[in-house]
Order: C-alpha cells, then sequence, then structure tokens
C-alpha cells in the first residue's frame, strides 16, 4: 500500500461515488499494481476499509502529552507554591485541591497541542510536494485512486479505471 | 438529519464557495460602521490608560464593573461554539454540522475579547506580564490557589485549544479553496492549507485527531466556566458565595451562546444564500436547546432563591430580597424574563419556525444573560454584608464606549471571516450527506 514500488507513472482513476471508489479499490486486490494514495473530499470509513489501513497512532501521542501536561501543571504549582512560601486565608502552602485545577488545564493544553503535532508529523504536513500528483476535482465532488506503475502497465491501469466507471489521468 | 441532505456535493461547493466572491459596497460600509466603533472602544481605552483606571464607573465597594460583565459575558458566549462543535459532535447530532464552522468561529473571537476586558481592568496594562509564571529577581510567583490565577491558565488554555480546533477543521476547506483559486489567493490558501490533498493518510490521522480535540475540548468548556464561576463562588460574598455557582454559570453560558448562534445565523443566511443548508429544521433544533438552557437557568435562579431562605442567613436573604426589590430590580426583572420566560414561547412551534421570532427572542436572551451578569457582579456586592458599606454603580461613558468596541470588534471579526473563509464546513457537509454526520470513528 505504502511507500510503492520503483516506479515510472502515477496513474489516477477519479470516481464521482464513494462506494464505486471503494469497490474498485476491492477489485484491484487481484492487479500486481500498487495504490499510492486514495484522495476523497472528505474521510471516508469505506475507502479506510477497503484500503485496511490501520488505526492512528495519533491517540497516543496525545496521551503522552496529557500525562506530560499533568505532571507539568501540578509541579509548576508545587514549585512555586514551595518558592513563594505565602499563606493566604490560612490555606496550606501546598493545598493539592486547588492544584488539580491547574494539572486539569495543563493536561488539556499539552493534549491537545500534542495531538497537533503529532497530526502534522504522522500526516506529513506541510506537503506542497504532494500537490504535484493530485487533481483539484478531488477536494471537491470527486475521489481519486493513485496507482504507481511501470511505463507498459500505463494503458491496462487507464483501461481498468475505466472499466470501473471513472476517468484516467497519467502523472508522468 | 437536515432537509440539507437532498443537496450535492457540487450544490455544497458552489453555495459556500459563492459566498467567497468580492463583497458589495453595503459589506464594505458595514465593515467602516464597525471601523467606528472599534476605534471608539480603543479611543476610550486608550483615554483610561493615559488617565488612570478612575475613567471607570468602578468604585468601592463595586470594584468590578461592565469589564468583568463583559468579559464573563464573552466568555460565555464563546461557551455553545465549543457545544456545537465539540460536544454535539461527540454525540453524533448531525443538525450541528451546518453551523459548526460558524459557530467555533465565534468561539475563537468571543474568546480572543473576553481576554482583553482583564487587561482592560488591571489599569497598568503594561503589568499585564504579572499574572505569568516566570522567574524574577523579586522571587514573586503567582498564587495558584487563587481562581483569578485559575482564570489566567484556563482562560489561555481556551484560546488555545480551541484556535488550533477551528484551524485543524478549516484544513480541508481552504484547501478547497486553494483548488478553485488563481492567482495570489491561490497561493495565500496553498500555504494557508499546508499542502492538503485528502490523501487517506491524511484523513486517517485527521479523524482520530479530530475526535480527541472534541473529546479534549468538552471536558475543558465545562472546566472553563466553573473556573470562572469560582472568581465570585469562591469569596464569601453573599450571592457569591454558593455551590451551584459551576452548573449554573455553566449553562448560562451555553444559554447565551446559542442565542448569539442565531443572533449570527439568521442574517448570515439570508445575506450569503444558505437557505438551502441552514434549514429552518436546524434553526429550531437550536431554539429547543434554548428551551432546555433556559429552563436550567430559570430553575437555578428560583433554587438560589431557596437556598438564601433555607440558609435562615439574613445577610444571604436581603441580599436577594434587595436584589428582586432593591435599586437593579429593573435590571432583575430583565434577566428573568428575558433568560427564562420569554424562551418558553419557543414550546411554539409557530414561534420556533418563524424567523422574526426567533432573531427577536436570540437578541433578548443575549440582553438577558449581559443583564445576569450585571445582576450577579454588581448587585452582590453593591449591598453585602454591613450597610455602612453598600454603595451603587452605573458604568461611565468610558466603559460604555469601550462596550461599544468589544461588541463592534466581534462582529467586524465575524463579518471579515464570512466574506474570506469558508463559514460552513464543506467537509462535514458532504460527510453529513453520506453518514448522516460526524466525521468519526
Amino acid at each position: 500500500m505504502e511507500g510503492a514500488m520503483a516506479t515510472d507513472i502515477s496513474v489516477m482513476g477519479l470516481f464521482p461515488d464513494e462506494q464505486k471508489t471503494a469497490s474498485t479499490i476491492e477489485a484491484m486486490a487481484g492487479y500486481p499494481w500498487k495504490i499510492d494514495q486514495v484522495h476523497s473530499p472528505f474521510p471516508s470509513h469505506r475507502i479506510l476499509d477497503a484500503l485496511k489501513v490501520k488505526k492512528s497512532p495519533l491517540g497516543w501521542i496525545t496521551l503522552a502529552g496529557g500525562i506530560l501536561g499533568f505532571i507539568s501543571g501540578f509541579c509548576l504549582a508545587i514549585y512555586t507554591g514551595l518558592e513563594w512560601k505565602l499563606i493566604v486565608w490560612g490555606k496550606p502552602v501546598l493545598a493539592w485541591f486547588p492544584f488539580v485545577i491547574v494539572g486539569f488545564e495543563f493536561t488539556i493544553l499539552f493534549s491537545v497541542i500534542a495531538n497537533v503535532l503529532g497530526l502534522i508529523v504522522l500526516a506529513n504536513l506541510p506537503d506542497y510536494k504532494g500537490l504535484d500528483k493530485y487533481d483539484p476535482r478531488c477536494s471537491g465532488e470527486y475521489f481519486g485512486i493513485v496507482v504507481a506503475c511501470d511505463q507498459q502497465d500505463q494503458e491496462k491501469v487507464v483501461d481498468f479505471f475505466k472499466n470501473q466507471g471513472g476517468e484516467a489521468r497519467v502523472f508522468e | 438529519m437536515s432537509d440539507s441532505s437532498q443537496l450535492t456535493y457540487a450544490e455544497i461547493d458552489r453555495t459556500v464557495l459563492d459566498t467567497l466572491r468580492p463583497p458589495s459596497g453595503g459589506y464594505w460600509l458595514v465593515i467602516m460602521v464597525l471601523i467606528l466603533g472599534v476605534l471608539v472602544g480603543a479611543s476610550c481605552w486608550a483615554y483610561q490608560i493615559f488617565v488612570g483606571i478612575g475613567a471607570g464607573g468602578q468604585n468601592i465597594p463595586v470594584a468590578w464593573g461592565t469589564y468583568l460583565i463583559n468579559f464573563v459575558f464573552w466568555v460565555g458566549i464563546a461557551h455553545s461554539g465549543t457545544l456545537i462543535s465539540a460536544i454535539l459532535y461527540l454525540m453524533r447530532a448531525g443538525w450541528r454540522n451546518p453551523i459548526a464552522r460558524a459557530a467555533e468561529t465565534m468561539t475563537v473571537f468571543a474568546v480572543s475579547i473576553a481576554g482583553l476586558f482583564p487587561f482592560i481592568h488591571l489599569g497598568r496594562v503594561w503589568l499585564v506580564y504579572y499574572m505569568l509564571p516566570y522567574p524574577n529577581q523579586r522571587l514573586l510567583w503567582p498564587n495558584f490557589q487563587s481562581p483569578l490565577v485559575f482564570d489566567v491558565v484556563a482562560i489561555s488554555t481556551y484560546l488555545t485549544v480551541s484556535s488550533l480546533f477551528w484551524y485543524t477543521g478549516l484544513l480541508p476547506d481552504l484547501a478547497a479553496v486553494r483548488d478553485r483559486a488563481t492567482g495570489l489567493r491561490q497561493k495565500i490558501f496553498t500555504i494557508l492549507s499546508l499542502g492538503w490533498t485528502g490523501k487517506h493518510e491524511q484523513w486517517r490521522h485527521y479523524t482520530r485527531g479530530y475526535l480527541f480535540f472534541a473529546a479534549l475540548a468538552t471536558p475543558l468548556v465545562v472546566s472553563v466556566h466553573s473556573v470562572v464561576s469560582w472568581d465570585f463562588a469562591l469569596s464569601t460574598v453573599p450571592g457569591w458565595h454558593s455551590t451551584i455557582f459551576a452548573p449554573y454559570f455553566v449553562a448560562g453560558a451555553i444559554h447565551s451562546g446559542l442565542a448569539m448562534v442565531l443572533t449570527l445565523m439568521i442574517p448570515m443566511r439570508k445575506i450569503l444564500r444558505f437557505e438551502k443548508i441552514v434549514t429552518m429544521k436546524i434553526l429550531e433544533a437550536v431554539a429547543k436547546t434554548i428551551i432546555f438552557t433556559g429552563l436550567i437557568v430559570g430553575y437555578a435562579y428560583g433554587i438560589e432563591y431557596f437556598l438564601a431562605w433555607y440558609s435562615n442567613n439574613i445577610v444571604e436573604q436581603e441580599a436577594f430580597r434587595w436584589r428582586a426589590v432593591g435599586d437593579y430590580s429593573l435590571e432583575f426583572w430583565i434577566m428573568v424574563v428575558c433568560n427564562s420566560i420569554v424562551p418558553l414561547l419557543f414550546f411554539f412551534k409557530r414561534i420556533r419556525t418563524s424567523i422574526g421570532w426567533l432573531f427577536s427572542i436570540s437578541i433578548l436572551v443575549n440582553i438577558g444573560m449581559w443583564y445576569e451578569r450585571f445582576v450577579i457582579i454588581i448587585g452582590s456586592v453593591a449591598h453585602d454584608f454591613i450597610p455602612h458599606a453598600w454603595g451603587l454603580y452605573w458604568p461611565s461613558g468610558i466603559e460604555w464606549g469601550i462596550m461599544l468596541g468589544s461588541f463592534s470588534l466581534f462582529f467586524l471579526l465575524f463579518l471579515l471571516f464570512a466574506k474570506h473563509l469558508p463559514s460552513i464546513s464543506m467537509t462535514e457537509m458532504k460527510e453529513t450527506l453520506d453518514h448522516g454526520g460526524g466525521h468519526g470513528d
């Protein structure tokens, strides 16, 4: 699926329908060509299921951010309390319950920052080179299956997409 | 799902992208009027910085005036944006999709404006960095037991999270605009969309990331307005020192925010011709939710009186008696009528399906919620423990000017957004057509 073989060209099959795209992906299982990417205007579980992709590991990165955030927030409150031992209203210098609030807010903050950074790294963003093998209609009403193949297979791939009811576009 | 299920992908794109065409002269006229309003506010603030915080009407005992009222008001407005974009998303409520983008945007702008008010209220705004924990020669640190410092942490987190959530949600739509733009506009949107191409690898991580965003924003939104309520509830002032303040504030925040969603969406759907996407069923769903939040708010008003009576505390009882019949009784009754009685009109289908009624009631709820903060913030300290310490307050012209500036800035930012960025999520709308809502896993 990912990381493709040594190939010369890419052929994109364009389909106006999500179901048709998913069935085309499944039909490709009997052919030697490798799917490089599938573009869609919205996240499609039918397509992801047809591609048999694994669940994203982003949750673990987010979780790590959250744990780091809770520890950071709690430790910051403890450290500053110990550094400046100001007793307000007779409350102890280390007041655990109020510090949970600081720890909680930091948990959310660090989780979200980790979530965004994880998304950027895992989705390989920014990816301006990806625009070279991309059809702008794929952000509108079309779904695009990009297949990397050898020069001599080009016609076969184009025919395959046309037989499946789509149109084909070749990227040199 | 709504009637919008009859749409096609192409129609969604066309409807939303048509709104990004060059605006008319009328649009720029409104923009100019709003800029004027912002300048009035900025001038008033500049004057206050120059002559001192005494330019406001705050006094002893009422040290927190409209600056804190507006702070709480705008934080409240922000909350329903997160309700719609995160909480309803987790609940798979498909009707939220057409209004989620506008609501999220409202959140970002409202929190930004709310965040200005503590700066304004400081007077010596150049010392704002004292609120931040940073190493310094005086070995002085913020007191993390103070609800005011909780506020700094909570609001900063909320602004950061809602901005990132908003931008992440925008990415696929920025790419859609890029793909249909030319020239400089295309270059700008290419950069803004980070080269997004909707590859399955991008969607694989994006859907998980969006889900986590929603899951994290949901407890955050509850915590933020709870923290705001503790600015009051953790003191001993009668009328403030109450255990129900956190849920009461959260419900009130969502109540006001939903009303603001109607106030913004009703003209927007007419001007930008979104009638087929933002259908009457969606506005009706918002109205039904307003009935729910209005009932919670009304219950909270009632239970406050019950608690004052049941406590057998004469100071508490006097504070609440005075609210209803004292110097600020007009404000109190505006609050009660607008927030908990007027929304009940939405029980009638004829009213909640009438654009005129929806818009009028949304304005009344906005007014009522502003007065709720007035009654709580001003009314409680104006009439607390000792008659000798009682005193009245009314905002000064400078405060009204700054308030005008804040409202102008909010509507200015929203209008700029509506004509320059996709104000409806095309991605989520297309997803709605296929799945009945949500990005989700």
